[in-house]
C-alpha cells in the first residue's frame, strides 16, 4: 500500500491551501479530488471577493483558483484526480474509487498518518410538489453549468431563496442571458447581502419576500411553478397563489458541511445552525477528536473561500510540524498569522455569529478531549 | 416524570415494536423506550427477508413459517405498508457435495410439509439467468418473503401510538426497579422514572447490558454483518438468492472455501428491492460494538457475489453498511418469562432471525405477559436454559 506523510481529501480552496502550505515545508503530500480538475467551487466563481487586499479582495474566484493551482503545481504537489474517497479506515487508510474511464473504475488503498478532510459542503434540498422533476436543481449546480461547463440550464428561471448564493447565481444567470422570473424568500426579508440584492432589483427583478414555492408544474420536466404567500406558522395563504412562467427552478436554500467521512472516521461532530448544521469539533491545529485527522473549510462549518484558505494553511502548517518538517516555533508563526487573518475575516456584522460558533467548536474539542486550561 | 404503564418495552427495533404492538392489541398500556430512535440499531442495518430456507428443520422452521403466516395477516392489519412480497427464495449449491447435503435438507423440510423442491442447473438458470454457468444445482422454497424492516417498525408504532402506546426515544434505561418481594416495579432512565409491573427486554445486542441491572446471566454478543447496496439496475435477480454455504456458516464455523472469503466469514446472498437496487450480503464476524463497515470485508463480499453472479462485476456499489446481530452460542433466541424476577421478560438473541421471527415473537410475548398459554410450544426458547449459570462474574 502506497504511503504518504499527508493526504488531503478535496482540492477546493481549503484543500489546495493545506497541500501548498505543507509541501512548501517539504511534506510528502497527496491531494485527491473527485473532479477532473481541482479548485472546488472557486472554478465557477466569477464574482470578485470582498474584504481587504491580504484576503485577495477584488480578485475573481476563478482567478484565485488559478493562482492556487499554479502555486501547487510549482511546488510539485502530487494530485490524484477523478478519485472519489469512499472511506477512511483504521484512522490512516484511505479507500479511493478512481474513475479510469466512463465505464471503468479501480479501487486504490492509500495510507497516511495525517489526513485533511476538506470536502466542502452540499446543497440543502427543499421539498414541494414536483420537486423531483428534471429542471429543479441546486443553485450551485446551475452555477457550475453556466460558469464552468458553459451550458445554460434553461431560458426562464425561478429562484428559491434570497441568500447570497441565490442572489449571486441569479445575477450570473441573468448575465448569461437567462430571464429571471423572480426570487422567492419565505422569510419576511432578504437574507443575503444588500449589495447583491440591489444589482438584481435595479434590473427590475422582483424578490417575493414572505413567499414560497407551492408546486412545480410539468410531467417530463418543469413547465412552470406556483408560488404562494406564507403565514407565520409556515402554512400557505389561500388565494395568494401566483403562477410563474419558468422552465427551470433553482434552490438556494443554504448548504451543509459534508461530514460523511469525518463521521465514519469517528470524529466527534457538534451541531451549530450558524455553521450549517453538524460539523467536526477541532482544535487550534484544525485536528479533530481523532488523532491525525484534520478538517478545513466548509467541511467544518459553512463560511467563505477566504476563511477556507486560512484554515487549510493552519492544517498544513500543523502537519508540517507533526511530521518534523517545521519546528514548533516556525509552525506557530505560520499558524498564528493565519488565525489573525481569520479573526479579521470573522470581524464585524456578518461574521459575529460565525465567530461565536467557531469558538464553540474549539471549546467543544477541549471539553470532549478533557483538555484543561 | 413518573407515569404508570402495564408494560415497559426496552428497545424499539423490530422485536420491541412488534412486542409493543401485540401487547397493546391485548389491551395493555405500553411505554416503548429506546436510547436512540425507532429502528435505529440492527433493524435498519440488516437485509430484508423472512426466510424458511435458512432455518433448521423442527421448531426453528415451524416458528419461521408461523411468522410468515402472521406477516401476511399484518399486511392487511397495519395501515402503513412495509413492502411485503412473498417471492420465494432460491438456494444455490456450489459443488456436487453441497447438492447432496441440500437434497437431504430439502427432504427433511418436505417431510415436515413445507413446499421445497430441488432444481437442476437448467431449472435454476431459468429462475435466475445471470447465475454463473458452472453451478450444479440448488433448491427452491416458495413461502419465503421479502419486506422492509425499517418500515415494519414504524408501521407497528404508527398503528397504536397514542392508543395505548407511548414512545420515548433518546431515553436510556439506567436501572430496573424491584419491589420488596423482588418483582419488577419500574425502570429508571436518564429522562426520569417509569413504573410498570412488567418489563420486556427487547434490547437486541444491548440486552445483556439490560440484564446486568438485575444480575441476570445473558450471554448475547454482537456478531456483525456487512451489506452492500448496488446502484439501480435493470432486473438482474428476481428473488432472494443465497448460497448453500450460508446455512453452513450460520450454524457452524470453519467452513472451508476461498481464503479471503473464509477469513471474513463471507457467504453470498442477494435480493432485489422495490427501488431496483440489489442488496448483497453478507458476513458474520465478531468485531464488537461498532457500525463501521471494514473495506476488506466489503471487498470479500463483492468477490463472493461476483463468483455467483458474474454480471455484478460491471455494476457499482453505492453504499455499504454494518449491522450488529444479537448472537447467542445456541443459535436460539430467548422468548421467555424469567422465573427469578417476576414481571421480567426477555425477547432477544435472534441473531439474523429478528426480522423473520418478528411477528411471532411479539405475539408470544403478549401471550406470556397476559398470563396466557403460548399458542406454540416455546420451551426451547425458555430462559431456563441458563438456570444455575447464575449472575455474570
Amino acid at each position: 500500500m502506497k504511503e504518504y506523510e499527508m493526504i488531503v481529501i478535496g482540492g477546493g480552496a481549503a484543500g489546495l491551501s493545506a497541500a501548498i502550505e505543507a509541501k512548501r515545508h517539504g511534506v510528502n503530500v497527496l491531494l485527491i479530488d473527485s473532479n477532473d480538475k481541482a479548485g472546488g467551487q472557486l472554478v465557477k466563481q466569477t464574482h470578485k471577493f470582498f474584504g481587504a487586499k491580504m484576503h485577495r479582495a477584488g480578485t475573481r474566484g476563478f482567478n484565485i483558483c488559478k493562482e492556487l493551482l499554479k502555486e501547487s503545481e510549482d511546488l510539485g504537489v502530487e494530485v490524484l484526480l477523478n478519485g472519489l474517497v469512499m472511506g477512511i479506515y483504521d484512522g490512516d487508510t484511505v479507500a479511493v474509487d478512481v474513475k479510469v474511464s466512463l465505464t471503468e473504475h479501480k479501487l486504490m488503498m492509500l495510507k497516511a498518518k495525517n489526513i485533511v478532510i476538506s470536502t466542502g459542503a452540499s446543497e440543502n434540498a427543499v421539498r414541494f410538489e414536483g420537486w423531483t422533476l428534471p429542471g429543479v436543481m441546486g443553485a450551485g449546480a446551475a452555477q457550475t453549468m453556466v460558469n464552468y461547463r458553459h451550458v445554460l440550464p434553461g431560458k426562464k428561471m425561478l429562484m428559491i431563496g434570497s441568500g447570497n448564493v441565490g442572489l449571486i447565481v441569479s445575477y450570473q444567470l441573468m448575465q448569461a442571458g437567462v430571464e429571471i422570473k423572480g426570487i422567492v424568500e419565505a422569510l419576511p426579508k432578504i437574507t443575503g447581502w444588500q449589495v447583491h440584492a440591489s444589482k438584481l432589483t435595479r434590473e427590475g427583478i422582483h424578490i417575493y419576500t414572505g413567499y414560497t414555492i407551492k408546486k412545480a408544474h410539468g410531467t417530463d420536466r418543469v413547465t412552470g411553478a406556483t408560488i404562494a404567500k406564507v403565514n407565520p406558522d409556515w402554512s400557505l395563504v389561500s388565494g395568494s397563489e401566483i403562477e410563474v412562467d419558468c422552465d427551470f427552478i433553482c434552490i438556494g436554500a443554504g448548504l451543509k458541511p459534508l461530514t460523511g467521512l469525518a463521521h465514519m472516521a469517528g470524529c466527534e461532530l457538534i451541531y451549530d445552525k450558524a455553521l450549517g448544521g453538524w460539523a467536526p469539533a477541532h482544535n487550534y491545529n484544525m485536528e479533530t477528536t481523532k488523532k491525525g485527522i484534520y478538517v478545513a473549510g466548509d467541511a467544518t462549518g459553512l463560511e467563505e473561500a477566504s476563511t477556507a484558505i486560512e484554515e487549510g494553511t493552519i492544517a498544513g502548517a500543523a502537519i508540517a510540524e507533526a511530521t518534523g518538517h517545521l519546528s514548533a516555533a516556525e509552525a506557530e508563526e505560520r499558524k498564528a498569522g493565519a488565525w489573525r487573518r481569520l479573526a479579521d475575516l470573522r470581524d464585524g456584522f456578518h461574521g459575529e455569529e460565525r465567530l461565536a460558533a467557531k469558538n464553540k467548536q474549539l471549546a467543544e474539542y477541549d471539553r470532549l478531549m478533557g483538555v484543561r486550561e | 416524570m413518573s407515569k404508570a404503564y402495564d408494560v415497559i418495552v426496552i428497545g424499539a427495533g423490530a422485536v420491541g415494536t412488534s412486542c409493543a404492538y401485540h401487547l397493546v392489541k391485548k389491551g395493555m398500556s405500553v411505554a416503548l423506550i429506546d436510547m436512540r430512535d425507532v429502528a435505529r440499531g440492527s433493524s435498519s442495518h440488516c437485509d430484508a427477508a423472512a426466510l424458511l430456507s435458512d432455518k433448521q428443520p423442527g421448531v426453528d422452521v415451524a416458528l419461521g413459517y408461523d411468522s410468515i403466516r402472521r406477516f401476511l395477516e399484518l399486511q392487511e392489519e397495519l395501515s402503513n405498508p412495509f413492502d411485503l412480497e412473498q417471492g420465494g427464495s432460491l438456494t444455490v449449491c456450489e459443488t456436487e457435495a453441497q447438492v447432496e447435503l441440500g437434497a437431504e435438507y430439502v427432504k427433511a423440510m418436505q417431510a415436515d410439509g413445507y413446499d421445497f423442491q430441488m432444481l437442476d442447473k437448467y431449472e435454476m438458470k431459468q429462475k435466475e439467468p445471470f447465475l454463473a454457468d458452472d453451478l450444479p444445482g440448488g433448491f427452491w422454497s416458495s413461502a419465503c418473503c421479502s419486506l422492509s424492516p425499517f418500515k415494519l417498525c414504524f408501521a407497528f408504532v404508527d398503528e397504536v401510538k397514542g392508543k395505548g402506546l407511548d414512545v420515548f426515544i433518546h431515553t436510556k434505561v439506567t436501572n430496573i426497579l424491584l419491589d420488596d418481594k423482588g418483582a419488577v416495579c419500574g425502570v429508571d432512565t436518564d429522562q426520569g422514572r417509569f413504573t410498570a409491573k412488567n418489563v420486556v427486554n427487547c434490547a437486541g445486542v444491548w440486552s445483556g447490558k439490560v440484564c446486568d441491572y438485575l444480575g441476570l446471566y445473558f450471554p448475547v454478543e454482537p456478531r456483525n454483518g456487512i451489506i452492500l447496496v448496488s446502484s439501480q439496475t435493470a432486473p438482474m435477480c428476481h428473488q432472494k438468492v443465497q448460497e448453500y454455504g450460508y446455512l453452513i456458516t450460520k450454524f457452524q464455523t470453519g467452513f472451508k472455501q476461498d481464503p479471503l472469503v473464509e477469513k471474513y466469514n463471507v457467504t453470498m446472498n442477494i435480493e432485489p428491492t422495490e427501488g431496483n437496487n440489489v442488496i448483497i450480503g453478507g458476513s458474520r464476524n465478531f468485531t464488537g460494538f461498532t457500525e463501521v463497515a471494514d473495506i476488506n470485508v466489503i471487498r470479500a463480499i463483492a468477490r463472493r457475489a461476483i463468483r455467483f453472479f458474474p454480471i455484478l462485476k460491471d455494476m457499482n456499489c453505492v453504499r455499504a453498511y454494518q449491522g450488529m446481530r444479537p448472537y447467542m452460542a445456541e443459535h436460539l433466541p430467548v422468548i421467555s418469562a424469567v422465573d427469578e424476577v417476576p414481571g421480567f421478560f426477555i425477547a432477544a438473541g435472534h441473531e439474523g432471525d429478528g426480522i423473520a421471527l418478528d411477528p411471532v415473537t411479539g405475539q408470544l410475548i403478549s401471550e406470556l405477559v397476559a398470563g396466557e398459554k403460548p399458542h406454540k410450544d416455546i420451551s426451547e426458547y425458555s430462559y431456563s436454559r441458563y438456570k444455575g449459570k447464575g449472575p455474570k462474574a
